[in-house]
């Protein structure tokens, strides 16, 4: 059986279902209790439900983002795990990102599905899995106290009168991608000039070119809401790219 | 209820949701750190502790401060219940931090109060479910897919998919911040050039890449000029 048929095996299925199954439960669980205890504190059920539905309708079309996300990275890691890893912590930035690293920490040459094994497959999922978990072992050991001192401390401080410059977090996240995107377009275009493969190079700079049409019409014909798309859309023309110079060389 | 009674009922809750919480996040990560050692039983290949290690390293040098950043910034605005829930079912920028938001201002309700809190649960928890109800049905629907998605022609997409991500992203965050870019930018292309043995060490490449673009960023922003 080769690696794929195994990554999207039914008990592979049945493993990843199971762990979402509980955080479904999970889910429940918390919007039952939250529900009761708004109609308990005297809240309009009409505002309860708004809120539910408006957050419904609201998470629509990124969730269909997501399962894109779901489609690209299931190609090398199977449906099933992908359907785990991009349902719990990260996002698909994140997961590609780990995966990456982790592939080429095991000696492959990247993610890519003619190397994959299921050793690697495995270890990829457990280094995807820790990765992420400082902001939930932050929030299991932390939150409580944090949550207890932000609140008294919000309850000592006078609003500012004037609006103040936002802090160099802001910007932090802008600037930790910009460094992930320079490494990986600098080591593709000297992939190209070391080796003459220009494939890498040429599917990010055709990504680049549809996140750039994209760009276009979310800032200069204000259609936000096609920003849902982005990152999903401007992957899958580069990929499909790859695919059709792939069969004309 | 009078306000007295209502703090009281509401901190009562609050304790509770954190018990909850705490149990139900804790058994949430050991399932979800157990499935790739059973799925490695099953497929007779456990994950390699080398592999792993050389892996984890390079991947927590980025990602344990951007997770405790994340913790931070987003747990008071999020509440105790909306924080368990977000911080394991992902995506909390890009998703569940506006779909919050967005209840927050359709309820009108206050930053601080009860009211408040219950929302952003509520929020979050529908958010969570609808994104994993499409994502079931989506990856049901993939299923007769199969035979196509295993096709060996598009083999060079799913090859592709790491250059494809990195280049919509590059061209999303160059154009967001293009002072921070230009010198990471330049350094990480000559040093690919000039040394082409660093190519195969990207993954090390990006931490000091993402240090230069942090370092110059701050620099930035300390003049003024972000």
């Amino acid at each position: 059986m080769d690696f794929l048929s195994q990554a999207n095996s039914l008990p592979v299925y049945l493993i990843c279902g199971g762990v979402l199954l509980f955080i479904v439960i999970m889910c429940v669980i918390f919007l039952v209790k939250s529900y009761r205890a708004g109609l308990k504190i005297g809240m309009d059920p009409k505002v309860l439900k708004r809120a539910i539905t408006s957050s419904a309708t609201f998470t629509l079309l990124p969730s269909v983002s997501i399962l894109l996300g779901v489609i690209a990275l299931g190609g090398t890691l199977g449906v099933p795990v992908s359907w785990l890893r991009l349902s719990v912590i990260g996002a698909l930035q994140y997961e590609l990102n780990v995966a990456e690293i982790a592939a080429t920490s095991m000696g492959l040459s990247g993610l890519r599905l003619s190397e994959m094994n299921v050793s690697v497959f495995t270890t990829i999922m457990l280094v995807m899995t820790v990765g992420i978990l400082s902001g939930v072992f932050c929030t299991l050991f932390g939150l409580k106290k944090y949550l207890g001192k932000m609140a008294a401390k919000s309850k000592t401080e006078t609003k500012p009168t004037e609006k103040s410059r936002p802090g160099f977090g802001a910007y932090a996240t802008i600037a930790m991608f910009v460094g992930l995107c320079s490494a990986y377009i600098g080591s593709y275009i000297g992939t190209f000039t070391s080796s003459g493969d220009y494939l890498p190079l040429t599917v990010a700079l055709i990504s680049a070119a549809a996140m750039g049409v994209f760009q276009y019409f979310t800032v200069k014909k204000k259609q936000a809401w096609l920003e849902n798309f982005d990152i999903a859309t401007s992957m899958f023309v580069g990929m499909a790219a790859a695919v059709l110079i792939n069969l004309a060389v | 209820m009078n306000q007295q009674e209502k703090q009281t009922y509401f901190t009562k809750f609050n304790n509770q949701l954190h018990i909850l919480g705490r149990i139900t996040l804790g058994v949430g990560v050991i399932l979800m750190l157990a499935a790739p050692f059973v799925i490695g039983i099953l497929l007779d290949a456990a994950p390699s502790l080398n592999g792993f290690l050389k892996g984890i390293a390079r991947v927590a040098v980025i990602y344990v401060p951007v997770g405790i950043v994340e913790f931070l910034v987003y747990a008071p605005m999020l509440g105790a219940g909306g924080s368990y829930l977000s911080f394991i079912t992902g995506n909390v920028t890009n998703l569940k931090i506006p779909c919050a938001m967005n209840a927050r201002d359709i309820a009108k309700t206050e930053v601080g109060t009860p009211e408040n809190e219950i929302i952003s649960t509520l929020s979050v928890a529908t958010s969570s479910l609808v994104t994993m109800l499409v994502l079931f049905i989506g990856v049901l629907l993939l299923v007769p897919l199969r035979p196509i998605l295993e096709n060996p022609v598009l083999t060079p997409a799913f090859d592709t998919v790491v250059p494809a991500l990195f280049g919509a992203l590059g061209l999303k965050y160059f154009t967001k911040a293009p002072k921070i870019a230009i010198v990471p930018l330049a350094v990480m292309t000559l040093l690919c050039i000039l040394v082409p043995a660093a190519i195969s060490q990207t993954s090390l490449l990006l931490i000091p890449a993402g240090g230069l673009a942090l370092g110059i960023g701050y620099l930035l922003y300390k003049k003024g000029r972000l």
